[in-house]
């Protein structure tokens, strides 16, 4: 080992890349027991789940790929924890807790779990994990218009203080969440994931020693800025401004609520501004300052270090945040965060189309950008007790790039390696039967590189039910790029007594219910088609034809492409049209 | 060919052969003599049965000679892979022709906006759904259309389409629905490979079973075709008698099956790998093993506890982003992509990569001379003295020392300010513990541990590594078995009959009927004896395992946890659940004895015992190898100590009771042995290596 000073070794890039390995593996590892003894659907197939390593700071050393939009609220919840203990009070054997939206910046549901790993004595770190609980108690169902109507909070605690567990801190949750055998049984996967973390953390640091653990880890960091900056630098300088927005906060139904992005590149520092993002809203669709500030650290991790693992705080060194207090996205106490996932995915493809004019091959058109699922309460026919479930998530269209279709039918940026579940699974546990789930012909936006497809589920009542819906997105479609079309948003519909009824005025039902027959239908959009669709390669429209994704009359009237009685490409005919269209 | 072990009296050879990526492999038994025969050839690919006959001749064996023929393929997942199967088609559910292609919406690498989805092997076009409808117990909600189905048949028939699969939600509940479009598609298409998902696994799960039953029919054709030409071939030649393929749980299946359930032969060679760890254990009276298997482009371990190796319900074909998963038992094996032709890079910031990119045989290692300009794992062994440029592969191939230490400095030891040695020796240091974590992934991180196991290492390029990797978990045993160029055929030699089923049941424990269970056990058990009778197996020859996918009520994973037949017997429930508990416990750290259990699927193996060869041995020698054993002695590089004067010992000339105090090498045909500072080598009576770790961590 090189030594340039006593304090910061420079470790040998060998060793550098063997703990490299090393944290990830435990990242990894963290994320399959927690997946593996998960009770509710949530984590173990939605795997709305964040599981991670942090120095003593409580800055990001790896975070196992679960939910991207937990990338701040972590390890900003874990500061938070040292700051409340301070670090004189915080020993082995502790398991610090809070679900605090307004410290993790999501919802109730998001209990995370710290432990502090200590070697020889001294503290060398923390492990953490947050997990989405099916219940936390408060209003079911329906909206909510503050933090009091959404569940138990737990403020800052110890759950366990040097390994005796604090009985009374479970007694509380238990008499306050519904279903609290499930709750405790996630809780119990949450900290055996955290105690296989700091027992495989603690392995490394003997293994290596303290010293080449932490030196490798400022080297990962500083090799993770160093990328994040070379690939800001090829960014042409500039000011980029973009906007969209969300159909409404669910009560005032109609009532737009404006997303405004501006991003300046200067050499290799990025500026997202976020100033003027709408104000925080009434309806539960506000999330926490940690989330406004990862809306822009994902969408600058997706353009400048992707594939650099572990996700770590290097890569955000060379990117500044401005944001105010009390927008939709660093929401105060008490406004409602009980869908705080939602508009954030929207702030974060906004600042992809600021940037698309200046970086068009790296950039992505938007997408479907919900994840577009139900929540289902009734009363199960087979034992008579309450059951929840969430259905989906359905999966939507992605956008277009500049030299490729965008992906059908998968979930939407909010959530990494989401999985939706089987049919067979739910049919056998809840009182519904899955009429359709199919893609959606003609969702996509249109292009030279078309935007990817959306979905179509129907679940029908075998016993009534009670289907609350809180998809947004379906006003403000997700647009293409340079000539791009737009691509079809998300929907809703409900069949009561055979009667579908599809003139809502957005995707937005609280508490409807169901009787037997009845059901539900969702829709996701698709994603934003890059370039003009006149210059799709005709073959390639026609096979889209063939395979049933686009419409012969979208076809010709949108792409310029005819094809002939026997689904084949009509060359003549389609030059004809193409040629008139550009005329035009 | 008539499967019934009438064969012969005086047939009295056992052959196995391997077909792998690069070399088809032979091992054969001789029941008289007690001799093991090995042979070695080409893969011939487009004309397999050419590389067969080739490693039989490689050996002198006459067919007309053989009682038994075993066999293992890559056909089945590079038709898979390389996507050259059967124009297929698929029948699916009404409402669910798309849940093929849309699968589970995951998105693995969660920044990348360049993610793609896995491809289906049908495409929407040939999709096309059946109005019928099962719930999930197995009663009917829409009658199954028969005529439409017929109708849609007919037209199947002009369209060239040489395979179809079926899918029909709930048919692992109840099959009738599959079993009469199965019917009416094959009196309707008689050529066509029919395959019904609950034919291959009648677990929950539709876009996993989808996935299987597809890529069954996918790759059909050209597999049963395939051992349709072996059989033929053998037949040929005089072999009359029994042809078995390897499945991926490492158990054999006549031929007959295997050209119907051809999904099944996926991962033949690698189980049988672990089948001959297995062998091994038994001979030495060892109950846990990891089989370890280095190759070119991957590093495979699997596991053997308590005697038995440890398999998986499912797998994920072709990488996990893109991957086609296949729902059927296997062989639990973890794969990491480090090969000796794994390549080293320098990324951006500096850091050092070795893998997943590989250099192949084509271009190959930079010593290989062929074109390859980029330093791999097999570069940095040659420049570490650890393979010699004249003795490679026997001396047929000759390596570029030069060249290696030529480009070794100029991509990545001057960049990063550090020598061609210490740069070679910092590619190994990543390999290996890259190679480690395949370890980990099947040993600790299932609740096992790792440091208890003897590590029994083969490939090609295993035995190079295995002592680093050995210390790198704390293992103190490693045992380099004989021939471990030949060891998947070798394990072929020792496996047994097998058929696995399995059942969803979704019951909970508590308040599940013992009787309907037995029943469902003995439903699944009769069909496995009636396989194996119809193969000749003596009815004292069947075992059963019975095992039970289990979870707490309200979880989703299950793990699945065998339980002995007294449990049923005494009709035992609390057996049953602590059996769970248990097992959770290890697997995981946790369990929760007061909370209730569900039984989600039950799964039954049955296995028709084959007699074994006996232990086969090698002269006796004493502690001290003979001096012919040496082939001299040449400086090599250990991470402890430098540069060391290093004996080479030819392994073909080492004798049992040989001794060889590390550092040292064992060069054999297609593999060298790396013994290090601090390490004890033993020559067992098997012929097999024997090395006692040093304590010292490298």
């Amino acid at each position: 080992m090189n030594t340039r000073d006593l304090h910061n070794p420079v470790i040998d890039p060998v060793t550098v890349e063997i703990i490299r390995n090393g944290l990830y593996a435990v990242t990894e590892e963290m994320k399959t027991n927690l997946t593996r003894t998960a009770y509710n659907l949530i984590i173990y197939e939605a795997l709305d789940f964040t599981v991670g390593l942090f120095t003593k700071e409580g800055d990001t050393v790896s975070i196992g790929l679960g939910l991207p939009m937990f990338i701040r609220g972590m390890s900003e919840t874990v500061k938070a924890k040292i700051k409340h203990f301070g670090y004189e009070n915080i020993k082995p054997g502790d398991i610090l807790v809070t679900n605090d939206a307004y410290t993790t910046g999501s919802h109730l549901n998001h209990f995370t779990f710290t432990m502090p790993i200590f070697h020889e004595g001294r503290l060398e770190g923390f492990t953490c994990c947050m997990a989405h609980w099916l219940d936390v108690g408060g209003t079911l169902g329906n909206v909510t218009t503050d933090i009091f109507s959404e569940g138990i909070q737990i403020p800052i605690l110890k759950y366990q203080r040097e390994g005796v567990v604090n009985q009374d801190l479970i007694d509380i949750i238990a008499m306050n969440v519904r279903l609290a055998e499930r709750a405790l049984g996630d809780l119990r996967a949450q900290i055996t994931a955290i105690t296989t973390g700091e027992r495989r953390y603690v392995e490394l640091l003997q293994r290596y020693g303290a010293d080449a653990v932490n030196g490798s880890i400022r080297q990962i960091m500083d090799s993770s800025e160093a990328v994040a900056r070379k690939n800001t630098l090829s960014i042409p300088d500039g000011v980029y401004e973009a906007e969209s927005f969300m159909d409404d906060d669910g009560l005032d139904i109609g009532k737009r609520i404006p997303i405004r992005v501006k991003v300046t590149v200067q050499g290799d520092e990025m500026t997202v501004d976020l100033s003027d993002v709408s104000k925080q809203v009434r309806g539960f669709y506000n999330s926490g300052f940690t989330t406004g500030i990862a809306c822009a650290q994902v969408a600058y991790k997706c353009l400048t270090t992707p594939t650099d693992y572990p996700v770590n705080d290097g890569s955000f060194r060379s990117l500044k945040v401005i944001m105010p207090m009390g927008t939709v996205i660093s929401a105060e106490r008490p406004y409602p965060m009980r869908v705080w996932m939602t508009f954030p995915m929207t702030v974060i493809d906004t600042i992809f189309k600021a940037l698309a004019p200046a970086i068009p091959h790296r950039s992505i058109a938007g997408h479907h950008a919900d994840l577009v699922f139900p929540n289902i309460h009734g009363i199960s026919p087979e034992d008579g007790r309450l059951f929840i479930v969430g259905i989906g998530p359905l999966g939507g269209g992605w956008g277009a790039k500049s030299k490729e279709d965008g992906v059908s039918v998968t979930v939407c940026i909010n959530d990494g390696d989401t999985h939706n579940s089987p049919t067979e699974q739910l049919e056998a546990k809840y009182p519904v039967l899955v009429e359709k789930y199919e893609i959606r012909k003609d969702s996509a936006g249109a292009g030279k590189y078309r935007g990817g497809l959306g979905a179509e589920m129907v679940v029908q009542a075998l016993s009534p039910f009670t289907v609350t819906t809180r998809i947004d997105r379906v006003h403000c479609k997700p647009w293409g790029l340079e000539g791009g079309g737009e691509a079809m948003g998300n929907g809703l519909a409900v069949r009561h007594k055979g009667e579908w009824k599809t003139d809502h005025l957005n995707a937005k039902i609280f508490n409807v219910r169901l009787e037997r027959g009845d059901a539900y239908k969702m829709l996701s959009g698709g994603g934003g088609g890059f370039g003009s669709p006149l210059e799709r390669e005709a073959e390639k429209v026609a096979e889209d034809v063939r395979e049933g994704y686009v419409s012969v009359e979208v076809a010709r009237e949108v792409y310029g492409v005819a094809l002939d009685a026997r689904q084949q490409l009509d060359a003549a005919a389609t030059n004809g049209l193409r040629a008139a269209a550009s005329a035009a | 060919m008539s499967n019934t072990n009438l064969t012969p009296a005086d047939a009295r050879l056992r052959v196995a052969v391997d077909i792998g990526g690069t070399f088809t492999d032979m091992a054969a038994f001789d029941e008289v003599t007690g001799q093991l025969l090995f042979g070695k050839a080409l893969s011939t690919h487009g004309q397999l049965v050419n590389g067969i006959q080739a490693t039989l001749d490689s050996a002198d064996i006459d067919l007309r000679d053989g009682n038994l023929f075993l066999h293992g393929s890559t056909i089945a997942i590079n038709t898979l892979l390389e996507r050259n199967g059967a124009k297929t088609a698929l029948l699916i559910t009404e409402g669910f022709r798309d849940i093929y292609e849309i699968g589970r919406v995951n998105r693995p690498d969660a920044y990348n906006l360049f993610f793609n989805k896995h491809e289906p092997l049908v495409k929407r076009s040939l999709r096309f759904e059946v109005a019928e409808r099962l719930r999930a117990d197995g009663s009917t909600h829409k009658q199954l259309d028969e005529a439409a189905v017929r109708e849609l048949a007919r037209e199947l028939g002009g369209q060239d389409i040489e395979a179809v699969a079926v899918l029909l939600l709930h048919s692992y509940r109840n099959p009738a629905h599959e079993q009469r479009v199965k019917q009416i598609l094959q009196e309707e298409l008689p050529g066509a490979f029919v395959c019904a998902s609950h034919e291959l696994s009648q677990e929950y799960r539709e876009f996993e079973r989808v996935s299987t039953a597809v890529a069954n029919a996918y790759v059909g054709p050209r597999v049963s075709a395939y051992l349709g030409e072996l059989e033929q071939h053998l037949s040929t030649k005089g072999f009359e008698g029994d042809f078995y393929v390897v499945q991926s749980t490492g158990g054999l299946f006549p031929s007959a099956h295997a050209r119907r359930d051809c999904v099944r032969m996926l991962e033949s060679g690698p189980a049988a790998g672990v089948i001959g760890a297995q062998a091994i254990c038994a001979q030495l009276g060892m109950g846990d093993a990891i089989a370890f298997d280095m190759g070119g482009t991957t590093a495979k371990a699997g596991v053997i506890s308590e005697g038995r190796p440890l398999t998986t319900g499912s797998a994920l074909i072709g990488g996990y982003e893109r991957a086609l998963p296949i729902q059927i038992p296997m062989m639990d094996i973890h794969e990491v992509g480090t090969g000796g032709g794994s390549i080293a890079r320098i990324e951006t910031g500096n850091a050092l990569r070795v893998g997943p990119q590989s250099a192949g045989s084509i271009p190959g290692p930079v010593a290989y001379g062929r074109g390859g300009t980029e330093p791999t794992v097999t570069d940095a062994n040659l420049l570490l003295g650890r393979l010699d440029a004249d003795h490679f592969l026997g001396g047929e191939l000759k390596l570029d020392l030069a060249a290696t230490q030529r480009q070794m400095e100029a991509r990545i030891a001057t960049p990063l300010g550090l020598d061609a040695t210490s740069a070679a020796d910092g590619i190994l240091r990543i390999a290996v513990t890259q190679m480690s974590h395949a370890v980990k992934a099947v040993t600790t991180e299932r609740g096992l541990d790792a440091g208890s196991f003897t590590m029994v290492v083969y490939g090609g390029a295993g035995p190079l590594h295995a002592s680093a990797i050995a210390r790198e978990l704390g293992i103190r045993k490693v045992l380099i078995p004989y021939a471990p160029g030949y060891f998947s055929a070798y394990g072929m030699l020792f496996s047994d009959r097998r058929y696995d089923y399995v059942r969803s049941v979704f019951r909970k424990l508590g308040e599940v009927s013992f009787d309907e269970i037995e029943a469902l056990y003995k439903s699944m058990e009769d069909e496995g004896r009636a396989a194996l009778t119809q193969s000749g197996t003596k009815a004292e020859d069947v075992v059963i395992e019975r095992a039970a996918d289990m979870r707490y009520v309200g979880q989703e994973h299950a793990v699945t946890v065998d339980l002995p037949g007294a449990f049923f017997v005494d009709k035992d429930r609390s057996a049953i659940k602590r059996q769970f508990d248990d097992l959770h416990k290890v697997r995981y750290g946790t369990s929760a004895p007061k909370e209730p259990a569900d039984l989600v699927s039950l799964r039954v193996t049955v296995l028709g015992t084959m007699k074994k060869p006996p232990r086969h041995s090698v002269d006796t020698g004493s502690a001290m190898p003979e001096k012919a054993a040496l082939r001299g002695v040449k400086p090599v590089y250990f991470r402890q100590g430098g540069w060391a004067d290093t004996p080479v010992y030819k392994r073909d000339l080492l004798r049992a009771g040989n001794q060889i105090a590390g550092p040292a090498l064992v060069e054999e045909h297609a593999s060298t042995t790396v013994v290090q500072p601090g390490d004890h080598l033993r020559v067992d009576e098997l012929g097999n290596l024997q090395i006692s770790i040093g304590s010292e961590r490298e």
